[in-house]
């Protein structure tokens, strides 16, 4: 799965339908929608484990960028998208979790196992074993595709740190999914 | 490398963006190392699994929920109207702008001067009015029996910027037959105003010949003097032939007939 830069069939890049977008033509965002829902609603179910809760939040993504459409200052879209996504998601758990603490606020429902009968991947079950700063950084980069260079932008971080830290994560993941496979 | 350092590479190194030289030392390394083999093969096996995973599918109602988002966000657009767009479409905002300005403009001024054109005749009809008013008053006021108000009568004459010919005959009228001398005189006086009519001319030199009282053959004298009118030259002639002439009246006639070229 990969995100970056895709044309789409008119050739134009997501910058420039996304530009459109905020100039007033609503219609293209449709374009949008379809290329990118799948890749928000699978980041935050990895991230959350809770498919109800992904696609409502995808929906509030999809709502923010109609919303502040004008906002958008012509960077990088899928930095911009996932931005949205990541807020969404850290303020949906901040606003309903005792302890305020950003992204480790992220509750991941597979260990409540009693509440709910999601049917998840080896992977997925790995994923859930790391810390959510780790599982985010995993998720972004290995599986929606999201480059060094906009995973600094998003985490306003540089692609150095990141790639230290995607090292890191992607170590801690080798090693719990060795071990439950 | 060292080996941390080299462990840190091995995602790169299957993404295949390592530099030669990275490149060339990382395989040294897997070649010389057999437990580094093993840890590259793991993850190679963990980026497989993660490249095969496949994306769960969200619900057909996310789609359709975002479909009316979109509408209801164009339907609020429609009503508010968005002005900020590019330079071909601002421009083409800005001739609607203006044209709906210039028919603004067209439908006020027709509207104005189709009320000016209205108010125009309302009030030419009624200036109308108050003229047939007048000249009604000054016609019955001439007729009244009382001196003074045949005098008010005439002096109303002021009020008319051009008197037609009825005014001007009733004047004459007063002014030739009326039994008192002061309302004579008035009429004279108000018709002077008038002496390049040539109706008021005749009336005038007809006056030179009725008129009996000194006064007004004097003023007649001097008003018909400064018209050069060659047609009062005769009745001039005429009074200085007359017995019961006064002497100053033939002298003043004396001095005005040659300067009637």
């Amino acid at each position: 799965m990969n995100t970056n830069k895709k044309m789409s069939a008119n050739q134009q890049t997501d910058e420039e339908i996304m530009a459109e977008v905020a100039g007033g033509n609503l219609d293209v965002l449709k374009i949008l929608f379809d290329k990118h829902h799948v890749h928000i609603f699978n980041f935050l179910y990895k991230m959350c484990g809770d498919r109800m809760l992904s696609e409502d939040l995808t929906q509030d993504v999809f709502y923010k960028v109609i919303k502040y459409r004008t906002s958008y200052k012509h960077g990088s879209f899928v930095s911009w998208l996932f931005t949205i996504a990541r807020n969404s998601m850290n303020t949906h758990f901040t606003r309903n979790k005792e302890t305020h603490n950003d992204l480790e606020a992220v509750k991941y429902k597979l260990g409540e196992e009693d509440e709910h009968k999601e049917d998840y991947s080896h992977l997925h079950k790995a994923l859930q074993q790391l810390e959510a700063s780790d599982r985010e950084l995993v998720v972004l980069n290995r599986f929606q595709g999201i480059r060094y260079e906009e995973l600094a932008e998003i985490m306003n971080s540089t692609p150095g740190a990141v790639k230290t830290k995607m090292s890191r994560a992607l170590k801690k993941l080798k090693t719990v999914y060795l071990q439950t496979i | 490398m060292e080996k941390r350092n080299m462990e840190n590479k091995i995602a790169e190194y299957l993404d295949g963006t390592l530099s030669q030289s990275e490149m060339d030392a990382f395989q040294k390394r897997l070649t010389t190392d057999a437990d580094f083999q093993k840890e590259v093969e793991a993850f190679k096996m963990l980026f497989k699994d993660i490249e095969q995973e496949e994306p769960v599918l969200p619900s057909k109602q996310l789609r359709s929920n975002f479909e009316k988002l979109l509408r209801e966000e164009k339907e609020k657009q429609v009503k508010v109207v968005s002005i900020t767009s590019n330079s071909g479409k601002g421009f083409s905002q800005l001739f609607k702008i203006a044209a709906s300005i210039a028919i603004l403009m067209g439908a006020f001024l027709v509207g104005r001067y189709s009320q000016q054109k209205e108010l125009n005749a309302t009030l030419a009809s009624t200036q109308e009015e108050v003229l047939q008013y007048k000249e009604a008053t000054l016609i019955s006021l001439l007729g009244n029996e009382s001196a003074s108000k045949r005098i008010q009568g005439v002096q109303l004459i002021k009020e008319f910027d051009s008197p037609d010919t009825d005014i001007v005959a009733a004047l004459g009228e007063k002014m030739l037959g009326d039994e008192n001398t002061n309302v004579r005189l008035s009429a004279m006086e108000a018709l002077s105003q008038f002496s390049y009519s040539e109706q008021v001319k005749t009336i005038f030199i007809q006056a030179l010949e009725t008129e009996e009282n000194p006064s007004i053959q004097v003023a007649l004298i001097e008003i018909l003097g400064q018209l050069q009118e060659k047609k009062a030259i005769a009745p001039m002639k005429k009074l200085l032939e007359k017995d019961d002439t006064q002497p100053f009246i033939k002298r003043e006639i004396n001095n005005t007939l040659p300067k009637i070229i």
